[in-house]
């Protein structure tokens, strides 16, 4: 059995007593509605005799009314609480899951695939009790009823399954052409997407020039494709939903020609006559039965890509305490790989003396970001060992290790309510002194003030820019990290007067820490303590700013462009592709079908998450750092 | 249900609804024809039984069967052509739906951002399947209810009583359950949605968690989203499961009382096949329809509601534009104070200021203090909490939009030519005065690489720096005679700074620069500086004197500069 086909099991067991209940109602109310044509029949049959049985018969006929109803009503609702349950159990598996992995799960999965796992597959495999049952208890009625019709009479059941050919054949043709039609439906719609969030972007260009209304024309332009593309499908579906929604009535006319012949040669009773003409209905719910088996196995599927997710081990924390220390930090021997095998940091040696401030430079690509990363545990190295203060990081316990060390992102991703919490994020217990210090020396206090709310403003309400952003980012950090700050490129949006105030609280109020910088500017190289000069993933230079300024390689380092991350053209292109995927994702999911993404569309979310993640940003241009 | 659906949703579904009266009554009709079987059904198997097989006349047996299989046909032809009708009112409205979406959003003047435009998106396609759904059940509901009725009638009044009361007593028992069912289900997607967004926000920083040790604040907060979407499931099951309670009320009961009935109905002279005829309209007609309509208003009505409610609900108010034509472009500002909350600190606080018209100013000040506040007040896009802005002695936010230009550090670019680009502002600009602009921003080898100013340009194909030399352009075309420039020359190299500057300070008009490099202040007649602190203006040198800020500042770009060339 595969591990999927387990957690599945392990999923619907989830759902308990109420699976039970699920099952039996539904097997119950199956034989019931099997029953109940039957027992109709034989009513009408005894009334119409004028016989004693027709009381009798009456009373069958009402229980197993009362039966399929109330057999009915407990299966929606076991069906909807089982479902409720082993989802609920998914979910929390698979968030808590990636929380244990962290960082290292982004290397496997896009933030937008690890969505759709934890919501749509998780609420398809949670399904799984429903599919079951349901198709269970749709084969025994259909299935019965064929053999009912046989039982009455043979011709009946031939008329019948001749019919239910047809329409699964009709029902077939009518999937195969609406996956075609509704292609360009999707892509009209994410055309409008993209125009949109293009306009968008240039929002305060379009408002200050008053032409919105010719703005909207613009975006707008796709709409009467996208009406076409909409009556398009509406036409298919004319054509064969409604032919399939004809083809039981005609299937039961035909039952009732050929039972009336029967019954004109006195093969056949009234009451028969009925019965037969509700097993016509109750045989072609057979179509439905195999919508089900679908659902079954697209829930496995959902449940094979959660798996895929819950099979990334966790990395390991150790339980060693930090024992007292100035934050020193070495790496012995460590070398980094991406996931495609590129090396990252090749054999790294590097000691940072505690309470230093050291910078880390060198061409985009030289493994700035990934000596970074793995300074404070954010990724494992392949080989080699990093200590911070005598402790091999995996030793060190998880609490303990995140305490010590605190990182600031050039985009940070900020969590909690309010822009306060945002600030105290890192610290395990919130210190609303040394969150306040801390925003004030990363220079965010003055904004955050003027903020509606200030401090208590939901982040959600507060549009902030890359630099503020990156001010909330480094406040955070600094109320975090006892030991090590590692800021990596986290100073790249903020002006230069605010720059330089930072700086100067990172040399003054935080100076009793050790500082690893990650920087672009030769400012912040000429004020550390040490430059660390990376190339091509190997240390080409250490020593002070001054010193290592006399070599033209490590000034050409300065003098590169930007790295193409920061262009806003690009990044809107990039956002307008991402308003098109996200489009089309929504459309899926809504369509309720799970189809594998194209391998191409996976590996250009698979950079993305990378680029988010920070730590592989070295990949994007390995190849250009040459020889000076 | 009308209490639970507000005005807005309601009259947009009416507004579609009645768009094109003759379509309304072309759907009647074949509404009808789609109701052909559930008129003809029972009348047609009653006389083949009676008046045929029963009767040993097969054949008359097969006609009156063969008159129900053309009821059948009939209703084939109408119910496609039904669906071809709803189609023509549901796609307009979905296309209402989107145009409202668009405006709706530009004209809040919000930026963008692209998943929750897919959200939109999404939400825009829901309400146009549940609209579709719910103007067909409940439609069919109605014709086929009445066309059973005339059938009954038609084939033995005495039938009615024991099926038209079980029907209506499911109807209702349903109709009493859907305010409950609908706030359940509004709760589970209200539920369903947070739990996405706290999986998503979770997803896209797990970075950050990891690095701050977040992983039990995020697993709970997470957390509490998942087990009240789980909780909300289950409520919503529960509600569901009386709904089907509803269908046996309505769909069975009528059999049952028809079987119960029975021996009265043949001792008044009915006979077996007028049983089974109305046993048929139940079974064949009715009770679908019924089932069709519990859940079709159950679970499409309510996403109808909820779904419409979002999307008309979505855009914030649209920004207002002045209409007034300003009397010149001299710029004053009056005791103005600016905070963006009763709460908040003030931006700005008590600003004078006067911008003589034909003068360039320029703003220095670190980041986050206000420039770009200031830049809006100007060009009225936000309106002072005192004081006042005055543009040729009338309220900033009063005049005309075509009066004055703001570019912003984010030059938008769309996909057009790139002379529809430059004459945005200026449609019908002469051919001439666009080339003349493209010469003075130095377009011309942008203009060769596009391939000539009426072919396409790719956005994302131009650097930053080219993208506000069109954004510039643009505006240097524009009639506008009050310019603010928010660092909209921050991707420029210093020479073409210069340039740009220089050709809009020749332009004429009053010219209003937040400046990104300390250049800009040197080229401009006067200098604003904001410290956070106080707001001081003067020129060059009286500032250097007086602002210790902006002396570091000059002093810092100078010292960075001369190491730039070392």
């Amino acid at each position: 059995m595969s591990p999927a086909d387990l957690l599945v099991i392990r999923a619907v067991r989830q759902a308990g007593p109420w699976l039970a209940a699920l099952a039996a109602t539904a097997l119950l109310g199956a034989a019931a509605e099997l029953l109940l044509p039957l027992a109709l029949g034989r009513t009408l049959d005894a009334l119409v005799a004028g016989g004693p049985g027709s009381g009798r018969w009456l009373t069958v006929s009402a229980l197993l009314v009362v039966l399929v109803a109330a057999c009915d009503a407990t299966g929606v609702l076991a069906s909807g609480v089982s479902g409720a349950r082993s989802a609920l159990w998914l979910r929390r598996r698979v968030v808590a899951h990636t929380l244990a992995v962290g960082t290292a799960m982004t290397r496997h999965a896009a933030p937008g695939e690890i969505v759709t796992r934890a919501g749509v597959n998780v609420e398809e495999a949670g399904r799984t009790p429903e599919a079951v049952v349901t198709a269970a208890a749709l084969v025994v009625p259909s299935a019965g009823s064929v053999v009912a019709l046989a039982l009455i009479d043979p011709w009946l059941a031939a008329t019948l399954v001749a019919g239910l050919l047809l329409i699964v054949g009709v029902l077939r043709a009518f999937v195969r052409r609406t996956t075609a039609a509704s292609g360009g439906y999707q892509q009209a719609q994410g055309e409008i997407a993209a125009r949109l969030v293009g306009a968008l972007a240039g929002a305060r260009t379009i408002t200050a020039a008053g032409v919105e209304e010719q703005e909207a024309r613009r975006v707008l332009a796709p709409l009467p494709r996208l009406r076409a593309h909409g009556l398009d499908l509406w036409r298919l579906q004319a054509r064969a939903g409604v032919q399939a929604a004809v083809v039981v009535p005609l299937l039961e006319t035909a039952v009732l020609a050929v039972g009336g012949l029967r019954l004109s040669a006195g093969g056949l009773t009234v009451g028969e006559l009925l019965a037969a003409a509700r097993y016509v209905v109750l045989g072609a719910g057979l179509g439905s039965a195999v919508g089900y088996a679908a659902r079954l196995a697209r829930a496995r599927s959902a449940a094979a890509r959660i798996e895929r997710l819950l099979s990334v081990p966790p990395p390991s924390y150790g339980s060693r305490p930090l024992p007292p220390g100035p934050g020193r930090l070495d790496l012995r021997g460590v070398t980094v790989r991406a996931e495609d095998g590129a090396t990252l940091l090749r054999d790294v040696d590097l000691v940072v003396p505690g309470g230093a401030c050291v910078a880390v430079v060198g061409r985009s690509g030289s493994g700035k970001s990934s000596l970074a990363a793995v300074a404070g545990r954010l990724v494992d190295p392949e080989r080699g060992t990093v200590l911070l203060d005598g402790v091999p990081l995996p030793e060190i316990g998880r609490r303990e290790l995140r305490r010590a060390v605190g990182y600031a992102f050039e985009r940070p991703a900020l969590f909690g309510e309010t822009l306060g919490d945002a600030v105290a994020f890192g610290q395990p217990v919130h210190d609303a002194r040394r969150t306040f210090e801390a925003a004030r020396a990363a220079c965010a206090d003055p904004f955050v003030r003027r903020l509606r709310l200030g401090y208590f403003t939901p982040v959600a309400d507060a549009p902030m820019s890359g630099g503020e952003a990156q001010r909330i980012g480094l406040a955070r950090a600094f109320a975090q990290a006892e030991r090590l700050l590692i800021l990596d490129d986290a100073m790249s949006s903020l002006d230069t007067a605010t720059e330089r105030q930072v700086a100067r609280a990172l040399t003054g109020s935080l100076g009793d820490r050790t500082r690893l910088v990650v920087a672009h500017r030769v400012a912040t190289a000429a004020r550390a303590d040490l430059v660390v000069w990376l190339e091509d993933g190997r240390v080409r230079a250490t020593g002070r700013h001054e010193a290592l300024w006399e070599d033209a390689g490590y000034r050409a380092v300065f003098q590169e462009p930007p790295p193409p991350e920061e262009d806003p053209a690009q990044e809107n292109a990039a956002r307008e592709d991402r308003a098109r995927e996200d489009t089309a994702r929504e459309n899926r999911a809504r369509e309720d079908t799970a189809r594998e993404h194209t391998p191409r569309h996976d590996e250009a979310r698979d950079d993305r998450a990378r680029r988010d993640a920070g730590a592989g940003a070295a990949l994007t241009g390995a190849g250009e750092a040459g020889t000076p | 249900m009308s209490a639970v659906v507000p005005p807005a949703v309601r009259a947009a579904v009416r507004r579609a609804l009645l768009r094109e009266p003759r379509r309304l009554a072309r759907l009647a009709g074949w509404s009808l024809a789609e109701a052909a079987p559930a008129f003809a059904g029972g009348h047609a198997v009653a006389r083949a039984v009676d008046d045929g097989f029963a009767a040993g006349r097969p054949l008359t047996g097969l006609a009156w069967l063969a008159v129900l299989g053309g009821a059948w046909a009939v209703a084939a032809v109408g119910a496609r052509r039904v669906l071809l009708e709803i189609a023509g009112i549901v796609e307009p409205f979905r296309d209402d739906l989107v145009e409202g979406v668009v405006a709706g959003a530009l004209r809040a003047g919000r930026g963008g951002d692209a998943a929750a435009v897919a959200r939109m998106n999404h939400q825009v396609e829901l309400a146009r399947d549940s609209f579709g759904a719910v103007v067909t059940v409940v439609r069919s509901f109605a014709f086929t209810l009445v066309s059973v009725a005339l059938g009954i009638a038609t084939l033995s009044p005495a039938v009615l009583p024991l099926v038209l009361p079980p029907v209506l007593a499911g109807l209702g028992l349903f109709l009493a359950s859907l305010p409950a069912l609908a706030r359940r289900q509004r709760a589970f997607i209200v539920a369903d949605e947070r739990t996405t967004a706290a999986v998503a926000a979770m997803a896209g920083g797990l970075r950050d968690v990891t690095a701050c040790g977040g992983e039990t604040r995020v697993a709970q907060s997470v957390g509490r989203e998942v087990a009240r979407q789980a909780r909300a499931a289950r409520s919503l099951a529960a509600v569901t499961a009386t709904r089907t309670l509803s269908l046996a009320v309505g769909g069975l009961l009528p059999v049952l009382l028809l079987l119960a009935g029975a021996p009265w109905l043949l001792d008044r002279g009915l006979t077996a096949g007028v049983v089974l005829g109305a046993l048929t309209y139940v079974t064949q007609s009715l009770t679908p329809a019924l089932g069709g309509l519990i859940q079709g208003l159950g679970v499409s009505g309510v996403r109808l509601v909820v779904t419409l409610e979002r999307v008309l609900g979505a855009a914030g108010p649209p920004v207002r534009h002045g209409e007034t034509a300003p009397d010149g472009v001299r710029l004053e500002l009056q005791g103005v104070t600016f905070a963006y909350g009763p709460a908040a600190e003030p931006v700005i606080d008590g600003l004078d200021l006067v911008v003589p018209e034909g003068d360039h100013l320029a703003v220095v000040g670190p980041s986050g203090i206000g420039k770009s506040t200031l830049a809006a007040l100007v060009a009225g896009l936000l309106r002072p909490s005192a004081g006042a802005v005055l543009v040729g002695g009338v309220p900033a936010a009063e005049v005309r939009p075509d009066a004055r230009a703001l570019i912003p550090q984010e030059a938008y670019v769309f996909h057009g030519t790139l002379r529809d680009n430059l004459t945005h502002l200026a449609p019908g600009a002469p051919s001439g005065a666009v080339e003349e602009a493209v010469a003075l921003f130095g377009l011309d080898g942008l203009a060769r690489r596009c391939g000539g100013l009426d072919a396409d340009v790719d956005p994302a194909g131009l650097s930053t720096g080219e993208r506000q030399l069109v954004a510039l352009a643009r505006t240097y075309l524009s009639p506008a005679r009050l310019t603010v420039l928010d660092e909209a020359t921050c991707h420029l190299d210093p020479a073409a700074e210069a340039r740009a500057e220089a050709a809009f300070a020749a332009r004429g008009g009053t010219l209003v620069v937040i400046a990104h490099r300390i250049s800009s202040a040197l080229r401009a007649r006067r200098v604003l500086v904001m410290d956070g602190a106080r707001v001081l203006a003067g020129t060059h040198e009286e500032m250097t004197e007086a602002s210790p800020l902006y002396a570091d500042l000059v002093g810092h770009w100078e010292s960075r500069d001369l190491g730039r060339v070392s």
